[in-house]
């Protein structure tokens, strides 16, 4: 393609077909309509008396003597107004923990970072982590104990329980009791429980997960003969094989791997060596980040190589360089047929394999069993490889793929077992089926939930146990009480509802992926007098003894006992003062030193393959599989009442509030459906007409609506769980004028009643038409930067997304710059930054091609800009590094108070995220649906928010001057000046500036204890005002206000300009997306100080501006995926 | 067809077209007069208060320190209202028995904070940061009046925009040593004498002096909208 040319890239489609009518309607969808469609009568009550109002109002200045102003009346010491502090703890995600470090505003914690220093985290975060403080807020948490839906208090509750469980004496009673949890990390819940059944005799435990992994547990005690835990070092890893696995997306490890991943992808000339890479990370702090990257010269030997295997695209897939979509049927015949002609010893017989895949394992010139295995078989890759298998695949492919590690020697070099993190109580131990059937037969005589279980929404069709519970509770000779946040389903239906805290409410520990230890630290006290598991188990038990009268105990004081033994256990002879200090540093850092278990030392069995079937099922040609899958967002429906996270676009779909069934271009062709309707918006609404299937498993039937996306297998279909919850609160309930598929009030379809227990992720399903349709929400198409050519009727290509592979990359670096498209930012990369090293001189550009401009550039904006300007913020983003995560998005959203909208609005293109991530495909075709090879598909990922243009189109337009530039390059956006023209947002070529339609009640604007999350450094905005990325200015403007006093006082160094000295270093300021982001994709800084992240992440020549070519400058760069396939596959 | 208007209003007609602009202006000035009235911003109004706070008393007569009970100011954005506590600290010594501060007492034995009227009402979008403003020189004094000599805390200044704004394009009109940032009576004079003129300083020239030693940005840096509005 020439250079300069608009025309579409046959090969690089930027955007849905759908999108070829936008633009032909004068107005969009819904600009003609009021959002509460008053009548014109009632139009002109409401603008008469607006004026009276605004008259009204408008004599209200005197502020003065109006506002209440409230000190302390002790003030506690760690506390200074104004002054934000952090206190280290840990979020929970499906009984993991996951380091964090919570901002405390006054008292109120308001926003959730990654510890650094935790090896679940290294700074980054996850979604649910990120997204846990709104948790905190939710309106719907349940506000107090209630017996039978009647309110009564904690100490009745107390007093029941321990009648229940205790005899008059202080002695157990020998009951048949069933404690129900989730997953148990926590050692000293483990150890309160574990003393529980040990006391009871009778007492048995269920831990019940609905996305669980225990056919990994199963099959890894398949492969050594006792559990264990597999932690992956994918940082040591050449070539990753990944079986329906979502290592990068999902899992309570997968902001570690992200990052380890993501390290070896980025290509940096001052990157890593492969001595540097084998020596493994060395502690890093906030002040010393890692060394990142892998060193460009070395990128043939270093960049890693992803091959993933997968039903459902995934983001793992997504970033994947060789990915193929094969059934979860079919799963396991592949990695039968990987095993075999890599050698493994005793391996079951293959099926047959899907076309796609015998493409794999083509013999090729010396490559007799095809690329991959000459890839993974090679000598330089011994120890060096992994292959990690999905939690939901079935136990004898976990087994097997043990085999097939061991057999590639990745044992102890990327794949470590450690010791199960999980607690357990050996004996003790029933399932969901069992206590079930307990609880309807009325043999169980009390039963105790802990912890937020809700299996009477979650658990398998097949075992009623909401009915058994409730018959259980009817019961006035039985005893039921769960302890959870929220009245839900099985809330309901317990005789006690105790409110739990939350776990920033309370004092806790937990283990992360690795099995290191945190403690869980409050921060505020409970807002409803809430209690966590670990305090209510302490009523009934003493010490470790249970029975024995105990008044209510500190929680602290029973986590730090538990620390103690274990502390004294290692430190034979400690000091009382030597415990003190340890218990000190451990809450301050957020991780138990020393608490990760020791690698287990384990040995493939020789009997790994017992119990496999002897050929996975090969499903018939018309046969189609239903995946259950967890949602990315709302997980098993867990966070269905967060309103971030249902508003968010899921990653990779981008479908906002709803689920859906997913399947491929070719399935949805041969059910017949209609084409995605997007009526006359062509989908830059997000208003998505799509056909309703309903989907038959057995007899059991749920109407869904059907997603078409390119990728998914065929022959398969996905539908996420953890929508559609009847009891979750406000968020996920709509009005009945919008109901689900169907026909209820509730966000999306709950697809648990077609999952059994017999086939929980997958079955045989009839799917058939039902001829109806449903409204789905989809911002992919939100702000699109495509448009047509006026004159050719064509699509234009913008590039925005440049893309190589590694080959590409050596042939020239600088593949990502085209001309004219890189020369404006080009230009003053090459003026203002020092060469890098190791390169002689910047590229040089064929300055024709410079764009015109009849101006000179803005003071302070022209070259050698540095003696004009003190500092020169900006950001770059690596999107080799980028894996679509979304956690920027929350994390953006939670740090400057972004509304949520609600599925009506995102349909009329009203959501207010300062951070969209695109993705782009790329196939044979220009049309998605004409995608129909799923495994040509390919996908990326751009996250994209306000560029800071240093020749910024919005601000020549703004009548106002409410958006400016800042002498350090921002363009600030001043919300009191901003009167609503919307003529910046016209002139954005980024489309990153976000009109506040309404105030958005309803959804937080008036909720009271939303008001408690907020960031009060951000203003909160109201309607008629436009908004956009500030870079964290608030972040900004902090630091700079501690550093310039510092220097005003003489404590702080003046910097020498001439050394290339600033005032504020790097990694001083980290804005909110940074700080977040797992795979550490984005840095911040100064571009005037030569060593700083950003500057070394611009001069690398896969550094490119979006847009440039439009000669606005952006100090936002992004930087090229540059993918690693094997050059011998196709 | 018939005229609507009589000729017997043609004078008022032709006094109309001098008098209409004169009207709209006049709307204009007295608009403009009135948004910054004292009515309008409250500057020298005086909010009643729970307690009878003296700043008269307590700092002109007993020259106790602004920062014993304003701590914060040096280190936070915000200077702190002191706790109950630190009013305790010494009335539980004295006056301890003063109906005036039975609402202190209250307090104290309640744990229920004191209710202070606000005095300075700042806009929420705007922020202001008062450690930054005290370690570059900008005196208590400058902004909050002669506090040593009042008795209820008055509103000293108008608080508006044009107000911040006027003093971050010429902060050396009033800058101050550090060490003089909670002296109510410095004036520049008191500084000494000017090596370069021979004569005592002025403010100006000291200010320039202080702008450059206390590292002060330039205008246009000071007067970018993010440096406030956020």
């Amino acid at each position: 393609m020439k250079p300069d040319s608009t025309d579409t890239s046959e090969t690089f489609p930027v955007a849905p077909p759908a999108l070829l009518g936008a633009g032909q309607d004068e107005f969009p969808e819904g600009a003609s309509e009021f959002a509460d469609e008053p009548s014109r009568r009632r139009f002109l009550t409401l603008m008469s008396a607006s004026i009276a109002l605004a008259t009204g109002a408008g004599c209200n200045l005197r502020p003065a003597s109006q506002r209440k102003i409230l000190p302390y009346t002790t003030q506690p010491d760690e506390v200074t107004p104004g002054v934000p502090t952090y206190y280290a703890s840990a979020a929970p995600f499906a009984g993991y923990g996951q380091g964090v470090l919570v901002r405390s505003n006054e008292g109120r914690p308001t926003k959730i970072e990654g510890n650094p220093t935790h090896p679940g985290s290294l700074g980054g975060a996850g979604l649910h982590a990120l997204a846990s403080v709104l948790d905190l807020y939710d309106p719907d948490r349940a506000r107090g104990v209630t017996n039978r839906g009647v309110a009564t208090n904690y100490e009745l509750a107390v007093a029941a329980l321990r009648k229940a469980l205790v005899e008059e004496s202080g002695q157990p009673k020998n009951i048949k009791l069933r404690i129900l949890t989730e997953t148990v990390t926590s050692p000293t819940l483990a150890g309160q429980i574990t003393a529980l059944l040990a006391a009871v005799p009778n007492a048995r435990w269920t831990q019940f997960e609905a996305i669980s992994s225990t056919n990994a547990r199963e099959g890894i005690t398949r492969a050594f003969g006792k559990p264990l835990n597999v932690v992956y070092d994918f940082n040591k890893a050449d070539v990753v094989v990944s079986l329906d696995a979502d290592f990068l997306g999902t899992g309570p490890g997968h902001v570690r791997y992200s990052r380890d991943f993501a390290d070896r992808r980025k290509l940096r000339h001052d990157g890593k060596d492969a001595a540097q890479i084998a020596a493994g990370r060395e502690a890093a702090t906030r002040e010393k980040p890692f060394k990142e990257g892998v060193k460009a010269d070395l990128a043939d030997t270093l960049v890693n190589r992803l091959y993933a295997v997968e039903t459902m695209p995934t983001n793992t897939g997504a970033v994947a360089d060789h990915r193929l979509a094969v059934t979860s049927g079919e799963v396991e015949t592949f990695a039968r047929v990987l095993a075999q002609k890599l050698g493994v010893a005793g391996v079951l017989a293959a099926g047959a394999l899907s076309a796609g895949a015998q493409t794999w394992f083509a013999a090729q010139p010396n490559m007799p069993d095809g690329p991959l295995v000459a890839d993974l078989k090679a000598e330089a890759r011994k120890g060096k490889v992994i292959v990690v298998a999905g939690d939901h695949l079935a136990p004898s492919l976990h087994a097997l793929v043990m085999a097939i590690n061991d057999k590639l020697g990745s044992f102890g070099q990327t794949v470590k077992l450690i010791e199960s993190v999980e607690a357990t109580a050996a004996g003790k131990m029933i399932d969901l089926k069992t206590l079930t059937g307990e609880l309807a037969a009325k043999t169980a005589d009390a039963l105790l939930i802990l912890g937020g279980a809700n299996p009477a929404h979650t658990a398998p069709a097949d075992v009623d146990f909401a009915a058994a519970l409730d018959a259980f509770s009817r019961d006035n000779t039985k005893f039921s009480l769960f302890l959870g946040s929220h009245q839900d389903e099985t809330g309901v239906l317990c005789q006690w509802l105790v409110n739990e805290a939350h776990y920033l409410e309370t004092w806790g520990d937990i283990r992360a992926y690795d099995g290191t230890a945190s403690i869980q630290q409050p921060l505020i006290a409970p807002l409803h007098g809430g209690k966590s598991a670990i305090e209510l188990l302490a009523t009934v038990m003493k010490s470790a003894e249970p029975g024995v009268p105990a008044a209510p105990r500190d929680p602290q004081e029973i986590v730090r006992e538990t620390w103690k033994k274990w502390y004294e256990a290692k430190n034979k002879g400690a000091t009382a003062g030597a415990f003190e200090r340890f218990w000190q540093t451990s809450v301050r850092a957020g991780v138990i030193a020393g608490s990760a278990p020791a690698a287990a030392t384990a040995t493939l069995v020789a009997t790994w393959s017992s119990g496999a079937a002897a050929s996975p099922p090969v499903p018939g040609p018309d046969a189609l599989e239903v995946n259950f899958r967890a949602c990315p967002s709302l997980f098993d429906g867990r966070f269905a009442n967060n309103g971030w996270l249902q508003e968010l676009p899921k990653p990779l779909t981008k479908i906002s509030w709803d689920n859906a069934a997913y399947m491929s271009p070719a399935t949805a062709a041969k059910l017949q459906l209609p084409k995605t309707n997007f009526k006359w918006t062509g989908g830059e609404h997000g208003r998505a007409e799509v056909s309703v299937v309903e989907l038959d498993v057995n007899g059991k039937k749920v109407k869904a609506p059907v997603w078409v996306l390119p990728g998914h297998a065929d022959g398969a279909v996905t539908v996420h769980l953890g929508h559609g919850r009847a009891r979750a609160g406000t968020y996920a309930a709509t009005t009945p004028d919008e109901p689900n598929t169907e026909g209820q009030p509730y966000r999306g379809f709950n697809a648990y009643p077609l999952r059994t227990s017999a086939a929980p992720w997958s079955a045989t399903a009839k799917v058939t038409k039902t001829g109806k349709l449903y409204f789905l929400a989809c911002t992919q198409g939100h702000w699109s930067m495509v448009e047509k050519d006026p004159v050719s009727g064509k699509m234009m290509d913008r590039k925005p997304v440049r893309r190589g592979t590694l080959a590409d990359y050596k042939k020239n670096p600088m593949f990502a710059k085209l001309p004219p498209m890189a020369t404006g930012e080009t230009e003053a990369i090459n003026d203002n930054m020092p060469q890098p090293k190791g390169y002689k001189e910047h590229h040089a550009h064929d300055a024709r091609l410079h764009p015109l401009n009849m101006y000179a550039p803005a003071e302070g904006l022209a070259p050698g800009m540095r003696e004009f300007q003190q500092r020169r913020w900006a950001m770059a983003l690596d999107l080799s590094a980028c894996t679509g995560c979304s956690a920027c998005v929350v994390a953006c959203q939670s740090e400057n108070n972004i509304p949520i909208v609600g599925k009506k609005e995102v349909t009329r293109g009203r959501e207010m995220y300062w951070i969209n991530i695109d993705r782009y495909y790329e196939g044979p075709a220009n049309d998605v649906l004409a995608l129909t090879d799923p495994n040509a598909v390919k996908a990326y990922f751009q996250p994209r928010m306000c560029v800071q243009c240093e020749n910024a189109p919005c601000e020549i337009v703004c009548p106002v001057g409410a958006t400016v530039h800042s002498t350090d390059g921002l363009n600030d956006m001043t919300y009191n000046r901003c009167v609503g023209t919307r003529y910046c947002s016209n002139n954005c070529p980024y489309k990153v500036r976000r009109f506040n339609f309404l105030t958005f009640q309803g959804n937080d604007w008036n909720t009271d204890t939303i008001k408690l999350g907020r960031n009060p450094d951000v203003s909160v905005r109201s309607r008629g005002v436009m908004e956009k990325c500030t870079f964290c200015v608030q972040r900004i403007r902090y630091a700079e206000i501690v550093a310039e006093r510092e220097l005003a006082l003489g404590t702080r160094k003046e910097p020498d300009p001439a050394k290339g000295e600033v005032l504020i270093k790097d990694g001083e300021i980290l804005t909110a997306c940074q700080s977040a982001c797992p795979s550490g994709a984005i840095v911040f800084g100064d571009i005037n100080d030569p060593t700083a992240a950003v500057s070394r992440w611009k001069n690398e020549p896969s550094n490119y501006g979006l847009l440039a070519e439009l000669n606005t400058r952006p100090r936002l760069t992004h930087m090229a995926v540059v993918r690693n396939p094997n050059p011998a596959m196709k | 067809m018939p005229q609507i208007f009589p000729k017997a209003l043609n004078p008022i007609a032709k006094m109309l077209v001098l008098g209409l602009p004169l009207l709209a202006a006049t709307t204009g000035v007295t608009g403009a007069a009135f948004y910054r009235s004292s009515y309008a911003t409250g500057v020298g109004e005086t909010p009643s208060q729970p307690v009878a706070f003296s700043h008269a008393h307590h700092v002109g007569q007993l020259g106790i320190h602004c920062a014993y009970c304003h701590t914060t100011v040096e280190k936070s954005g915000f200077a702190n209202i002191p706790p109950t506590k630190t009013c305790m600290n010494c009335h539980q010594q004295i006056w301890q028995g003063a109906d005036m501060l039975a609402p202190v007492r209250e307090s104290y034995k309640h744990d229920k904070p004191i209710e202070w009227n606000r005095v300075h009402n700042l806009p929420h979008y705007a922020y202001f940061n008062h450690s930054i403003h005290v370690a570059k020189g900008v005196g208590c004094v400058t902004c909050h009046g002669q506090l040593d000599q009042q008795n209820l805390t008055m509103q000293s200044s108008t608080l508006l925009m044009e107000w911040c704004i006027a003093c971050h394009r010429t902060p050396e009109k009033h800058l101050r040593p550090q060490d003089k940032i909670f002296d109510m009576k410095w004036d520049a004079a008191q500084h000494g004498t000017n090596p370069k003129t021979g004569k005592p300083y002025t403010q100006l020239e000291l200010g320039l002096e202080l702008k450059e030693k206390h590292r002060v940005r330039d205008a246009v840096t000071l007067t970018n909208c993010s440096m406030c509005h956020r």
